[in-house]
């Protein structure tokens, strides 16, 4: 039997092996994928792999979860081999692979290092968790949720957050800690929240998504908070019968080195041939520089964080290593995901509107994860105008066609995520600290139907109803 | 001073070996928090922890995890909320929050939790 270790550096020897070959022997062709060539409509069975593998995701860790921790990265690298031979083997098109891993490894090195880097920090706050300064704490995590990836600002904020609270914690602070600074409050840069990253990545520009969603992001952030105000208002009106508290009202700021690190992940964002052309493209390597200065930060920020700091945010490799597995097995098995969509819409445009963008892709992002929601609707929207969203140039060209399908798709994708503890990656990783610090957080479906049914899908309602019915 | 300050003070070691850790001290196991998971059973039935006491020392057997090792990395600890034996358990004041290092050669490392250590009892 392989142990977890074994297997991975085998499949990924298998994989790379695989995707370098054919990229060499493919010797002067592209490896961005259908720019050259016309994609080959692959069998709907090949669906079988990605809802397999998407089921898993949200069944295990709840019904099965002991398997699933041992079993889950052999699950998701062996479905997405699956995929993988079928694309290489039977439809000969290892473009579409080649460029999903690029993808892949883009959307890792982002993740990862942002991960890192912001667990070197530690924030201590000593001040009273009044409903004002909680409301302040959210909004501004939000706002820091776009420079910072509402993974890093998760990862940054929640231990100060639930310290600051320590003597009144509730579920709901960790709840709307989630819905706030884990999910909605990332909406504006594709920095912000992953599947906007992945949309950046496509073509999107970089200041498309604050220059068109910052007034559908005020409002829903200003309704959300005040929801909490209300909640925790309550929740503080019956703690003043208790004995005072003295607060110095000190902010501490340990691993400022950090920032910086920070900072070069924000900066090394933009360092692509795409984007800058004097930007060396590294070609046929599946990275560029960008991919190496990110892969450099979570060598240096880990090596060089103080151990303190570490212990103190029990810092562990697990979450990201998590995320690493599983989201390989979701590029690659939503290949034909992408595709199928694209075609299907393309045969029905006539009844795809913003309304089912909107609806469809936030539904789907509230029990899958948003990042391939997100790039499936984008494709089928586009499928619409016949453009291909694996080439740039037409991502650029839809966007100019009618943008309120982009608009629609890149919010649901963002707000929706917030729907479940698996819409989106931070929401598994704040309530796992939550348990780590000994709040027993609601189950998956108390979560769903105690609070972001009846709180957050009024509230998508409203926006839906105001700017895509 | 009781026991337990006086392991923490003498930076006294326990033990772990593959699901079990040995704590030198007795003592009313309240709730333990390992990885995320929030054990607060300690019957005979339960189906997460076993906690047998001996003379002078404690074993708590975490029946869901093979090899703590293979669970615990090295800034991860093991959190628990504990009252030393023959010490008044509804006294707040004597309940002991401590977090549990596994380190090399089976020692498991005691301290007190401090304000950096997100611990809510």
């Amino acid at each position: 039997m392989f142990t977890n270790k074994k297997f991975f550096f085998f499949s990924l020897f298998l994989l790379l092996g695989t995707l370098f070959s054919i990229n060499l022997f493919a010797a002067g062709s592209t490896v961005i994928a259908s720019e050259t060539e016309s994609v080959v409509t692959p069998s709907i069975y090949m669906l079988l792999p990605f809802v397999i593998l998407l089921i898993l995701i949200a069944t295990g860790p709840l019904f099965y979860k002991h398997f699933w921790e041992r079993h889950y990265p052999k699950i998701s690298i062996l479905l997405g081999l699956v995929t993988v031979v079928y694309y290489v083997y039977f439809l000969k098109d290892y473009h579409s692979v080649i460029h999903i891993f690029i993808e892949y490894v883009s959307f890792i090195a982002l993740l990862s290092s942002l991960f890192v880097a912001s667990g070197g920090i530690l924030i201590k706050i000593d001040r009273e968790a009044t409903p004002i300064a909680n409301i302040l704490f959210l909004l501004f995590g939000a706002v820091i949720a776009n420079v910072i990836g509402t993974t890093g600002a998760s990862m940054l904020l929640i231990r100060p957050f639930i310290k600051m609270n320590k003597d009144r914690i509730k579920p709901y602070h960790i709840i709307f800690f989630i819905f706030l600074v884990s999910n909605v409050g990332g909406a504006l840069t594709p920095i912000g929240d992953p599947p906007l990253f992945i949309g950046f990545l496509r073509g999107v520009p970089f200041l498309w998504v604050i220059e068109n969603v910052w007034y559908i992001w005020i409002p829903t952030l200003l309704i959300i908070l005040l929801v909490f105000y209300i909640i925790d208002k309550n929740n503080h009106s019956k703690l003043e019968t208790t004995e005072a508290v003295e607060y110095s009202g000190k902010i501490e700021f340990k691993g400022v080195k950090n920032l910086i690190y920070l900072v070069v992940i924000i900066v090394a964002v933009f360092i692509d041939p795409g984007i800058m052309s004097w930007v060396p493209s590294l070609k046929p390597l599946p990275f560029g520089i960008r991919e190496i200065i990110m892969f450099g930060v979570v060598f240096l920020s880990y090596n060089k964080a103080h151990p303190d700091i570490l212990k103190a945010n029990e810092f562990d490799f697990e979450p990201i290593k998590e995320v690493a597995y599983l989201f390989v097995g979701i590029f690659l098995t939503m290949i034909p995901a992408l595709q199928l969509i694209a075609i299907f819409s393309q045969q029905n445009h006539d009844m795809l509107h913003a309304t089912s963008f909107y609806w469809a892709t936030g539904i789907l992002s509230s029990a899958l994860d948003n990042t391939p929601t997100y790039l499936n609707f984008l494709s089928a929207a586009m499928g619409k105008f016949y453009l291909d969203v694996n080439v740039k140039s037409q991502v650029i060209e839809f966007i100019f066609k009618d943008d309120i399908f982009l608009r629609a798709i890149s919010v649901s994708a963002v707000f929706f995520g917030a729907m479940t503890y698996i819409g989106n990656g931070p929401n598994f990783m704040v309530k796992s600290i939550s348990e780590r610090a000994g709040i027993e957080m609601p189950s998956f479906f108390a979560y769903l139907i105690k609070y972001a049914i009846p709180i957050l899908i009024p509230i998508y309602t409203i926006i839906w109803l105001i700017y895509f019915s | 001073m009781d026991k337990i300050s006086e392991i923490i003070k003498l930076k006294k070691n326990g033990l772990f070996y593959y699901n079990r850790i040995i704590l030198p001290f007795e003592g009313y196991l309240l709730k333990v928090i390992i990885d995320d998971e929030i054990i607060t059973d300690f019957s005979t039935t339960s189906k997460y922890a076993y906690v047998k006491e001996e003379d002078g020392f404690m074993n708590i057997y975490f029946k869901e995890f093979k090899n703590l090792s293979e669970i615990i990395s090295k800034y991860e600890a093991i959190k628990i909320v504990i009252v030393e034996k023959g010490k008044d358990i509804f006294n707040m004041k004597n309940h002991r929050k401590l977090a549990l290092y596994l380190e090399e050669n089976h020692v498991l490392k005691i301290e007190a939790t401090d304000d950096d250590i997100l611990f809510i009892e």
